[in-house]
């Protein structure tokens, strides 16, 4: 078995697992199965990451969007609990008119996206650390700044936002 | 090199559909966030497929994605404290029912 096809029975695994928790977190009732199953979808898009050779970036999706986000989304479902529904509906009524729209416009733009092509050029082997770190620390060192000043002015609003008044 | 950059853009394009689909479909305000944050990382997975294999080698793209980790982080966090603030006025996530500023 070549390397090639392990790579491309890894993409089906991953591609399948992403279509499916993807579909799992829109379709279920319950709130904590549709996060655990996003948790799931974003370990499938680190997978992803690291097939295309950016191990760094998947390491830093599973350590934010694993981690802390799933973290977060989960004490959110924990500090609101939903009272008992006098209906079983937990779509909106629109659902027809949106996958009507929404269906065509993945499909479409879908087939657009598998024409691409890979470049000429072999991708450099040995990971995107190196280039990643020079390119954040030397050209977009300003709105690295930038960044750290929106995460303290997020976390100022998120405490403001729950603080009781007493 | 045996998977093309096409099907990762197509396996994104779909991501992006279903994230697309849950905030128009679903009620719960919670679930809408989490399928806000799967349209980001269907954003992402674009971006990182297209830096490293796309037409024009470039790094760039990567460094982009740091930032949209830094936006979901900080959107995440804000949305909750919103859709916790609301809750505590009125005990509901049902985004039909939290019309105060509706016209």
């Amino acid at each position: 078995m070549s390397y090639d096809l392990v790579g491309v029975i890894l993409f089906a695994v991953l591609a399948i697992g992403i279509v499916g928790a993807g579909i799992g977190v829109v379709l279920l009732d319950r709130i904590t199965a549709s996060a655990l199953l996003m948790a799931f979808t974003f370990l499938n898009v680190a997978g992803m990451f690291v097939l295309l050779g950016a191990e760094t970036i998947a390491a830093f999706q599973v350590l934010i969007y694993v981690g802390a986000i799933t973290v977060l989304i989960l004490y959110g479902v924990m500090f609101t609990p939903q009272r008992e529904r006098a209906y079983a509906l937990f779509f909106q009524t629109q659902w027809p008119w949106a996958a009507l729209v929404v269906a065509p416009l993945g499909i479409g733009v879908a087939l657009v996206g598998l024409s691409f092509r890979d470049r000429a050029t072999a991708v450099p082997a040995g990971g995107d650390l190196d280039a990643l770190a020079t390119s954040i620390f030397r050209d977009f060192a300003f709105p690295f700044e930038v960044a750290s000043v929106l995460l303290l002015a997020a976390m100022i609003g998120a405490i403001v936002l729950v603080r009781r008044d007493d | 090199m045996a998977v093309p950059l096409g099907a990762f853009i197509a396996v994104s394009a779909v991501l992006f559909s279903i994230g697309i689909a849950g905030v128009l479909v679903r009620r719960n305000a919670v679930v809408i966030l989490m399928c806000v944050e799967l349209m980001l990382n269907a954003a992402n997975l674009a971006l990182v497929a297209f830096s490293r294999r796309g037409g024009f080698p470039d790094e760039r793209g990567s460094v982009f994605v740091v930032f949209v980790f830094v936006v979901a982080a900080s959107e995440v966090a804000v949305g909750l404290a919103i859709v916790l603030s609301a809750y505590r006025n009125r005990p509901t996530v049902d985004v039909d029912e939290i019309h105060a500023m509706k016209g």
